[in-house]
């Protein structure tokens, strides 16, 4: 059975080495993914977008994703939204400065204490937005997590490590084409959602179409004028594929 | 080379590895290097700012020599490096350098270990040598 990658969202920090706003970047990223929230979170390094093949340039249209930057040029919300998609969050971690009223971070290599205050407020402004975009709210009162939306997806994840870092780096997350209304769409996870749908038994019928589109939508933005079109493409490629696999 | 150009300095770009230790040792052997072992001759460049195509950076790239340094397999620094027109007079993988000091078996992303550490400054021991001996050439070719 071929486990979807679970919702999650990314985290893209520029890790501007030279500067120590950079560094902030990274060490914030590296909070939330290994310790704040490591089963929720995923990141890719930055360059990848160009180094990388199709498979990591989907990484923003398949992941919400909140690109973290530390000086106004803001290479990682740029970058990505130019090369991926556009974050669905965009921190700038001199702003978070300002907000706190921070001294200034010194130490690239070596944060000062000024620094190392900017990476608790950078990694405490990334978590609210992770917990944001997956739609949950903090009970103050338990001091846990309310998870407000879970889908069948969701639910079949396997757990992951929670003390490292989840990253992306050259796994690549896979796409298809289709063709919609006479145009060529790329859907990202289309395959291993065909391949986990086959491998379920599930026939290519109506029902087992609106169970795949609703799967497709977790990973891909389909406005509701444009689904009727998605739908038939989908139906389309399914077939072909169930077919192909049953031969 | 026009005797009155000021000598090039050396760029030094690391990947910016975020999830793998070898990234964080690359990172470190270029602090290393532009920080401490030769800070007058080097200079550090973000691989970011190459990714967004920014023109300074870009200028950098094209008008002075690059070391690389990459993490892994996937060689984001080099690759970015020459797709922005640069010329790289040494390219370093961290794995490879690991494999000829296996005695330093870096650990840790956020933080390397001790070993890590030591690692991270023999790679940066070579890259100095590198420098040296593009200096010397630079040298050589604007006296002569």
């Amino acid at each position: 059975m071929v486990d979807l990658p679970k919702k999650k969202v990314g985290v893209v920090a520029c890790s501007g080495e030279e500067l120590p706003e950079g560094t902030i970047t990274r060490l914030a990223a590296l909070q939330v993914l290994e310790k704040s929230r490591p089963d929720d979170t995923v990141t890719i390094c930055l360059p990848l977008f160009l180094a990388g093949g199709e498979g990591d340039r989907a990484f923003a249209k398949f992941y919400p994703t909140i690109s973290v930057d530390g000086c106004e040029l803001r290479c990682a919300a740029k970058a990505t939204e130019k090369y991926s998609n556009k974050p669905a969050v965009s921190i700038m971690v001199r702003d978070l400065i300002e907000q706190n009223q921070l001294s200034e971070p010194k130490g690239r290599r070596r944060l000062n204490t000024a620094g190392i205050q900017a990476v608790e407020a950078t990694a405490q402004e990334i978590v609210r937005s992770v917990d944001e975009l997956l739609g949950r709210q903090w009970n103050r009162r338990s001091g846990e997590l309310i998870q407000l939306e879970i889908s069948g997806a969701v639910q079949t994840v396997t757990a992951q490590d929670s003390n490292t870092a989840t990253c992306s780096c050259g796994s690549g997350i896979p796409v298809q084409n289709v063709i919609v209304a006479g145009q060529q769409v790329t859907v990202v996870g289309l395959p291993l959602i065909f391949q986990q749908f086959s491998e379920a038994g599930k026939n290519p019928n109506s029902e087992t179409v609106n169970e795949l589109m609703n799967t497709i939508k977790i990973y891909n933005s389909i406005s509701s004028d444009d689904e009727p079109e998605y739908r038939q493409a989908i139906q389309k490629a399914y077939t072909q594929f169930w077919f192909t696999e049953k031969r | 080379m026009n005797p009155s150009h000021p000598l090039q300095k050396v760029l030094v770009v690391p990947c910016s590895g975020i999830g793998k230790t070898y990234g964080t040792v690359s990172r470190e052997a270029a602090y290393i290097v532009t920080e401490d072992l030769r800070p007058s001759e080097t200079r550090l460049l973000a691989l970011s700012k190459l990714v967004l195509g920014d023109e300074e950076a870009r200028s950098a790239v094209e008008g002075n020599p690059a070391i690389t340094i990459d993490g892994c397999k996937l060689a984001c620094a080099t690759k970015m490096v020459i797709e922005s027109g640069g010329s790289i007079t040494q390219d370093y993988a961290v794995l490879d350098v690991y494999r000829r000091y296996r005695q330093f078996k870096p650990q840790g992303i956020a933080e390397l270990n001790e070993c890590g550490e030591q690692l991270a400054q023999a790679l940066a021991a070579e890259i100095s040598q590198v420098v040296d001996r593009m200096n010397a050439d630079q040298t050589g070719g604007s006296n002569g």
